[in-house]
This record gives structure tokens, C-alpha cells and sequence, in this order.
């Protein structure tokens, strides 16, 4: 019988399990927290209670629920992945007691999710400053709002969902600061009556954020941060070219998402696994496309594993529906005002936080009069070289190679942060205790 | 030792069943998890796991307290291995 | 040209360590040096070495002295200012772990000795001593003093740096222009004819098909590791390790593979507080791929010798290719057919070690002068496949 692995218990890898069960294949599901869900469907931990969420959101995750609820979906939770080598094996970690583990599959499903996009200015990696995701993630585990006097900042519809989801388990943002000005394109907003959902969700967060009087300032940027005694000062440049201090306990910052797909291996449809990707780890666009995404990759694996031709045509259709809806909402949250140029960020500003990489240091090493390639930036700068390698910083440190030196090609991301597992650092002493090769029939762990 | 708590840097920090090391450590009213390996300071910032600037030592080991589940008396350090 | 005269223009082919080491000579000397590559500096094997900058692996003989020359001419661009904070000199410990590991050991020492180089010899008691994150099964070792240490790419881009000399990325080449009078006239490329006074082919595994060398040349894939910083551990290595192990096999430590995969042991502390592990030796070619059994073994070797690493993330793996030649020496000097052709390729895994020196060596043979490093074992002309027009 064929095995399927599928990283990730988000929409798009529950979709994909559901998917193959329907199809009488069985697969493995490895989700590095202990509950499923993934960021949009986070899962209160122990005995937390969940936050409060949307009908339809509610129905979306039980649907997704009853869809792997057979024996042909088996559950690993808690189990980090560490990459695909090139043997087509399967790592994993395990998050409570920190084994690793060798799986072989015949395909894999890569539903890693995506990760947030986070422009560096000053102060951006003090301590008290995350991104509003990993707020979110607190939140949703813990149900327990986040302490003090709390800052989110930065660009697109996360940050009006985490105010709202705040406001609702009592502790309401200090302020909330958008680069763009959702209210002033009523035109554009129309055209989401095309999304009845993702306008509902939407228009929800929206009014709860108006409703409660909190500062909602658009086309406002925060410029910089400091420490100040027990607590953070932001800088904020307002719409109208007004300066303002403004002092938070918490910074939460966000401008989008990206794919969470760094040394992950390209997707391919032969060989030994076949490598599929579904959902934000493919193409960031969000839930709807994820569910979609996921059934698609399920129906994909099905057909390849059996030999036969699948048809993907009604999944690819709702997939272009919500490329549709994300290109709208970014017309949307689109920049009210030019943001500062990254060139313009003071020279010790940290790009890279990993290897304590600095703007001065990156301008200080374009100065050779060859154009230098991503990859000798990444070697002689060592930038995306360290822990995270290059997930929060490569694009930063692209985008400014691109923003120095107009007239040379632009580095890709890839160039800065190769392609190659471990896709995370791991244990000496774990890899080297690893069992080889083990099949995931022997190992069924159900939550 | 009390059932709900583990050791940060030799003090009790209180957590609920579940809840990541970063999440009990936070709700504490530590922002700063302290010096990594590099000596630069690491603290909670992503939440999934992908930054590595959680990292803590957790009975010796490793790793990253956001993705980590506090339970009962477990030792956890700083990633610098250095106290204070 | 005649011998005495300085060639006014000089194109490389290649642009790793020995192709940025012969343009930095030649640009010394005022020579116009463009270098073309198929990717850019230091993108294939300079870009995924050990760098180790050592005698320790060598035994007697012409590749015992082009490491000794390569070590020296380390140390003097050390004291020119030229590789500041990029060489780092530091002893190499080769490690025995067993009575066969301590005979050959021995032996070993007392040869490197008899070469000149300056060893010394540690039974248990000192070197747990002097070396004490060593595992108590290590019995014997022997410190070769005045080995070193240098990441390729940054040498590669500190040379480039200093010479100004220009670059030429993303510049695959096709084929030898050959002139009328049997010299060479350029190198045809995919971004067109890029021509020069002399030619250097300094491509490695590039160079078999410029240079037509079908069976003298092959890839040889090697699997290296990097972990994360570990600054206590770090600072308590005198020096890097090496397994005695290979000793007890006829090939060098960097030789081939007696089957499609040789392990050689090395543990080398990077001045960021890191280790550099490596590595496998395999008949292959394919760089961008790492396996769990590999670097598994690689690991469980390097703890069985530094326990301290058990405690210490793995922050990457990569892969070098490097080009190996079949009597296992590189191919240096000029081309015996043209003239103004000139190929030092086929360093497999002494490329950091010795790319400077040949590149300076290559340079003296561009100017039409006698290197001070005799180029004679390395020259192309013991194989009758590099007796025909290239």
C-alpha cells in the first residue's frame, strides 16, 4: 500500500489528508505543535478555551476535522520536520523529547504554511517586539490576551483580525498602525461581495476595530524603535508627515506573508517521494486557496500513485478565485503613502538578526565595482547564514541589494538561502540516535 | 517542587498544561530570554518556530521555546549557557 | 610574445581559488586580467571546502612540497596584510585510536619530520592535556605545527578585492579559439568571443571538456557540515582534528574512494565559534544534494572523537565537487601543444591548500618566467591525451 506523508496540519495538510482518505489511500500527518489547525485554525492548548471565531470559520475546521477522522489518517503531532534529503528521506524531530526520526514515502505532501513578512527598521529585533503572527499564536494557544500596552504595526488585513480577536479576549490594542487605508477604496471592497466569506470575516474584524475606538491609524508607518527603561517607544510617521513617540510594552509587526518553502526541494511528479506542495507553502494566498490547494494536491497524489490522469481543473478554478480576492485585498491594503526606502535605514539597522548583520554592513560590501551575486553576499557578508537561515532576512537582504544597485539583476531568495535540509538546525546527538529509514506504519501515534 | 512550574535561570515561572516555554515565560513578564551563543540577545518573535530567536537550554539541550511545551520542573537556561 | 615580455592581455577561465589566486599575481605584475565563469567567484568547489591549509594528510613527495610552498606563501600574504583576519594559523592534530592507528602514526610523524615540518608527537596523558575536548579514546597524537586555516570564498573575494581585477559572471565557456600561428586566441562563450594574449584554464571539472580530457579527469563529490556556534568548545580546541584512520588505507586522506564512498575525519574550529565537519569522498557529481547516512556517519565519527559535539546543533550541510585526476596529482603548467595555453585544474581536495601557490606559479609561467615551485610532476604532458591540440 502506498504511503503519503504530509507536513503540516494546517487547512491545506488536513485538506490533502481528507483528500487521500476519500480516496482510500492512507497517509501520515506530521504537525509540529500539538494541536492542528495551522495559524488560521490554531488550537487552544490544555485546558485554554478557544478564542471566539466566525460561523463559517468554525465550520471550515470542523469539515476539515471529519475529513481526516478515519484510520486511514494517522497523526503525528509534535514532530518538527527537518527536510527531504537527497535520498528522498524524511526527517523529523520530535518536539517532547527531541528524537529524530527517518521516514520513507512514496509521496510527500509539503503543507508548511507560510511565513510573515517583516520589514526591518530600527529596534525591530529588541526583545517585546514580535511579528503579529507569533502574537496570534500566543493568543489563540493560550486564550489568554497578551499584558501591558500593545503596538501592532505594519501592512495588511492580519493586523485588523489579531486587533479584533484581542479586542474580544479583553485586552484591546494600544493602536494599530496601516501602511495602507483599507476605508478609502470602497470600489475595490465592492468587488470582495464576490467573496461572501472573506467579506464577512473581514467586515467583522473591521467593525469590531471601529466599534471600539481604538487608534486606527492609516497610511501611518512605524520608523523605529527603542528600549526605554522597562518599555519600548515607537516611532510613528503619520499620513499627514506628523512625528509621533508613542510608548507600548509590545510591538507586534507584519507586512504580509510569504511561502514557508526555504530548503524545502522544488515539487516533482516521478521519482521516489513524489513531492507535492499545497497551500501558503506554494503560493501564499491564504485560507480559501489552502483548502482548495490541499484537495488539489490530495487528488494529485491519488492519481500519480495509481497511474491514472487526474482532473484538477475545479480545484485550479477555485484556487484563481482567490488569487482574485488576494489581489483585490492588496489593492486594498496597497501603501497609502510610499514606505521609506529600505536604502534609507540607518546603517545599523539589523538585516540579519542570526548572524548580527547590519544595512552598513551589506552597503559597506557593495562597494566592489563587480556586481556581486546573492550567493558571495550570503559568503562574505553572512547574511541568511545563520539560525533562521535567511527566513527573515533574505528578502530584506535581496530587496536592498536590488534597491543599491538598480542596474543588477536582483539576487533571488534561493540564491541567499540555498536548498538543502536540515531545513532547521537539529541535534548532533539526535540525528546520530536516529533510526534509519523506518517506515511510518510501524510508529501510529494518534492525539 | 510545585507541579505547574519548571526553572528559568533557577527561578520558579508558574505555566498552564500545554503552553509552550515562550508562552509561560512571557506571561512571567520576561521579554528577554537572554544571550545566545552569539552573545546577542534572544526573545520571542515569531511564534512557529522559523526565526530561532526563542532559543533557550532546556535540561541541557537546545531549542526553541516556542515550540517547546513547558512541563513540570524542567531546568531551562538561556541559549549562551551563561546565568544571570 | 616572446619569453622576456609581459603579455598585455590574459583571460582565466574559472574563477575559484586558482583562477582569482592567477589573476591576483598577474594583476600584480600589471598584466590586464579578465576572469569569465559559468556562475561566479568561488560557486563550486572553493565555495564547499574544509579549507584546510595543511601538510598533515602528505606524505613524501611532490605534493609534501607544494603544500609546504602553499602554507608558506599563506603565512607571507598573512604578513603582507593582504589575507589579514582570513588565514588562520593553527595546528592540525591527526588522532590514532587504536595500536594499528599509533604504528602508522608514528611513522607517519617521523616522515613528515624528515620533510621539515615541525612535529610533535602525544601520547594519551598529553595530548588529554594539551587537547582536552578530545574523547579518552583517542590514544596518540601528532601536532603538525604550522598548518592553517581559510574559507575559500572569502580568499577568493579578498584576492578579487585587492587585485580590481574584472569579473565576468554568468559566462559559461564553449570552446578554444584557435589562432592560425597554433596559439589560442580566446575562448568562444555563450555571451560570445571574449579573446586574450594567454588563456588559463583554471575551470576544474570545466577544464575536461575546454581542454578535450576525457579519462584524465573526474568529479569527486565531497559532504561537508557546518553546526552552530559552541563558544566554550570552540575556544578549548587548540587546533583542528583529523581521524589517524585513512592512514591505515594506501590512498591520502583526500584520495579516492576505495569504493563509490570514503569517509576522512576532520573537525576544524572556525574563528566564529562554529565547527566545520567533514567529510565523504564520492565518486559523483551531484553537488546539491546531501544524505542522512552520510552525514550521520560524518557526526557519529566526529563525536567518537569530540564528545562535546554531541551537545551542538548541525546548522547546514552542503556538498563541494571537486575534480580529481587520475594519478591523484593536479594538472599545472602550460599546454604542450599552444603556446600561450596554460591549465591548473585537478586539485580535488588541496584546492584552498595549494590554489595560491599554483596560481602564483601559473603567473610566472604566463610572464615567461621559471616558477619557484617545480611544476614538473603536475605537468599535462604525462598523459598522450594532452598531447593533441586542445
Amino acid at each position: 500500500m502506498a504511503e503519503v506523508i504530509i507536513i503540516g496540519g494546517g487547512p491545506a495538510g488536513l485538506s490533502a489528508a481528507g483528500t487521500l482518505a476519500k480516496a482510500g489511500i492512507a497517509s501520515t500527518l506530521l504537525e509540529q505543535r500539538a494541536t492542528l489547525g495551522g495559524a488560521i485554525h490554531r488550537q487552544p492548548v490544555g485546558s485554554a478555551k478557544p478564542v471566539s471565531v466566525s460561523t463559517a470559520a468554525r465550520h471550515r475546521f470542523e469539515r476539515l476535522m471529519q475529513g481526516i477522522a478515519t484510520p486511514l489518517v494517522r497523526l503525528r503531532v509534535s514532530t518538527t520536520f527537518l527536510g527531504i534529503d537527497g535520498d528522498g528521506c524524511m526527517l523529523t524531530e520530535s518536539r517532547t523529547d527531541g528524537t529524530v526520526a527517518a521516514l520513507k514515502a512514496d509521496a510527500v505532501i509539503l503543507a508548511t504554511g507560510a511565513v510573515e513578512k517583516i520589514r526591518p527598521v530600527p529596534g525591530w529585533d529588541l526583545p517585546g517586539v514580535s511579528t503579529a503572527g507569533g502574537l496570534q499564536v500566543m493568543l489563540k494557544e493560550t486564550s489568554t490576551p497578551p499584558k501591558g500596552r500593545i503596538l501592532l504595526a505594519g501592512n495588511g488585513p492580519l493586523l485588523i483580525a489579531l486587533a479584533a480577536q484581542m479586542i474580544r479576549a479583553g485586552n484591546p490594542p494600544l493602536m494599530i498602525v496601516e501602511a495602507g487605508n483599507p476605508l478609502a477604496h470602497p470600489v475595490a471592497a465592492f468587488g470582495l461581495l464576490a467573496h461572501t466569506t472573506l467579506l464577512r470575516e473581514a467586515t467583522g474584524y473591521t467593525l469590531d476595530v471601529l466599534r471600539s475606538g481604538i487608534p486606527w491609524k492609516r497610511g501611518a508607518c512605524l520608523t523605529g524603535i527603542t528600549a526605554r527603561d522597562d518599555a519600548l517607544e515607537a516611532t510613528i510617521l503619520h499620513a499627514d508627515g506628523r512625528t509621533e513617540i508613542v510608548a507600548a510594552d509590545r510591538i507586534a509587526l507584519h507586512d504580509g506573508i510569504r511561502e514557508n518553502d526555504i530548503g524545502l526541494p522544488a515539487a516533482r511528479n516521478n521519482g521516489k517521494p513524489i513531492i507535492l506542495k499545497a497551500g501558503d507553502c506554494r503560493q501564499a494566498l491564504g485560507v480559501f486557496a489552502a483548502v482548495a490547494d490541499g484537495e488539489r494536491a490530495g487528488s494529485e497524489a491519488a492519481s500519480l500513485l495509481r497511474g491514472n490522469k487526474a482532473a484538477l481543473t475545479r480545484f485550479e478554478r477555485r484556487i484563481d478565485r482567490q488569487v482574485a480576492a488576494q489581489r483585490l485585498l492588496a489593492h486594498i491594503f496597497a501603501p497609502a503613502l510610499p514606505l521609506p526606502p529600505l536604502s534609507a535605514l540607518p546603517d545599523d539597522c539589523t538585516l540579519c538578526r542570526c548572524e548580527g548583520r547590519t544595512v552598513g554592513d551589506l552597503k559597506a560590501l557593495l562597494t566592489v565595482k563587480d556586481g556581486l551575486s546573492g550567493r558571495e553576499v550570503k559568503h562574505n557578508g553572512r547574511f541568511a547564514m545563520g539560525s533562521c537561515q535567511g527566513r527573515f532576512c533574505a528578502a530584506n537582504t535581496a530587496a536592498l541589494m536590488a534597491a543599491l544597485r538598480p542596474d543588477v539583476p536582483a539576487p533571488t531568495l534561493r540564491d541567499l538561502t540555498g536548498q538543502r535540509w536540515p531545513v532547521r538546525p537539529v541535534s548532533i546527538a539526535a540525528l546520530i540516535g536516529a533510526a534509519s529509514n523506518e517506515t511510518t506504519n510501524d510508529h501510529e501515534v494518534r492525539s | 517542587m510545585s507541579d505547574n512550574t519548571f526553572l528559568w535561570q533557577g527561578q520558579p515561572i508558574a505555566f498552564t498544561a500545554g503552553e509552550s516555554i515562550a508562552a509561560a515565560l512571557t506571561a512571567a513578564g520576561i521579554m528577554n530570554f537572554g544571550p545566545d551563543m552569539a552573545g546577542r540577545d534572544t526573545r520571542y518573535f515569531c511564534g512557529i518556530g522559523a526565526c530561532q530567536g526563542c532559543l533557550v537550554q532546556v535540561d541541557g539541550r537546545l531549542t526553541e521555546s516556542c515550540l517547546t511545551p513547558a512541563s513540570a520542573g524542567l531546568q531551562v537556561t538561556n541559549a549562551g549557557g551563561t546565568h544571570g | 610574445m616572446t619569453r622576456t615580455e609581459l603579455p598585455s592581455s590574459v583571460l582565466i577561465a574559472g574563477c575559484g581559488i586558482v583562477g582569482a589566486a592567477t589573476a591576483f599575481f598577474l594583476a600584480r605584475r600589471g598584466v590586464d586580467v579578465t576572469i569569465i565563469d559559468r556562475e561566479g567567484p568561488a560557486a563550486a568547489a572553493t565555495g564547499a571546502a574544509d579549507g584546510a591549509v595543511s601538510v598533515a594528510s602528505k606524505r613524501p613527495g611532490p605534493m609534501m612540497v607544494a603544500a609546504l610552498s602553499g602554507v608558506a606563501l599563506y603565512r607571507q600574504l598573512l604578513a603582507e596584510g593582504v589575507l589579514a583576519d582570513l588565514f588562520t594559523p593553527r595546528s592540525t592534530f591527526i588522532i590514532a585510536a587504536s595500536d594499528e592507528e599509533c604504528t602508522v602514526l608514528e611513522a607517519h610523524g617521523a616522515a613528515l619530520s624528515g620533510e621539515g615540518v615541525t612535529v610533535e608527537t602525544l601520547g594519551r596523558t598529553a595530548l588529554a592535556q594539551r587537547f582536552p575536548a578530545l574523547s579518552p579514546s583517542a590514544r596518540m597524537g601528532a601536532e603538525v605545527k604550522g598548518d592553517g586555516h581559510a574559507i575559500g570564498y572569502r580568499i577568493v573575494n579578498r584576492l578579487l578585492s585587492t587585485s580590481g581585477v574584472t569579473v565576468r559572471r554568468g559566462v559559461a565557456a564553449k570552446h578554444l579559439i584557435e589562432a592560425a600561428n597554433g596559439r589560442i586566441a580566446g575562448i568562444a562563450t555563450d555571451k560570445g568571443e571574449f579573446r586574450a594574449d594567454a588563456v588559463v584554464i583554471a575551470a576544474g571539472n570545466g577544464a575536461a571538456s575546454l581542454l578535450r580530457l576525457d579519462g584524465v579527469m573526474k568529479p569527486r563529490k565531497g559532504q561537508l557540515l557546518v553546526t552552530e556556534r559552541a563558544p566554550a568548545l570552540n575556544a578549548s580546541m587548540p587546533g583542528s582534528i583529523m581521524s589517524g584512520r585513512y592512514l591505515l588505507s594506501k590512498g591520502s586522506q583526500k584520495g579516492g574512494p576505495a569504493s563509490g564512498r570514503g569517509y576522512g575525519l576532520v573537525v576544524d574550529p572556525l574563528v566564529t565559534g562554529q565547527f566545520l565537519i567533514g567529510g565523504t569522498r564520492e565518486d559523483s557529481d551531484a553537488r546539491q544534494t546531501n544524505d542522512f547516512d552520510a552525514v550521520k556517519h560524518i557526526l557519529a565519527d566526529a563525536v567518537a572523537l569530540v564528545p562535546g559535539l554531541a551537545d551542538v546543533r548541525l546548522l547546514r550541510a552542503f556538498a563541494g565537487v571537486r575534480t580529481a585526476v587520475v594519478d591523484s596529482l593536479p594538472l599545472v603548467g602550460r599546454w604542450p601543444v599552444h603556446d600561450n595555453l596554460f591549465v591548473a585544474a585537478g586539485f580535488e581536495g588541496d584546492g584552498i591548500c595549494l590554489g595560491p601557490v599554483m596560481g602564483q606559479a601559473i603567473a610566472a609561467l604566463v610572464c615567461g618566467e621559471q616558477p619557484t615551485l617545480d611544476l614538473s610532476p603536475f605537468t599535462p604532458s604525462r598523459f598522450s591525451a594532452c598531447e593533441v591540440a586542445a
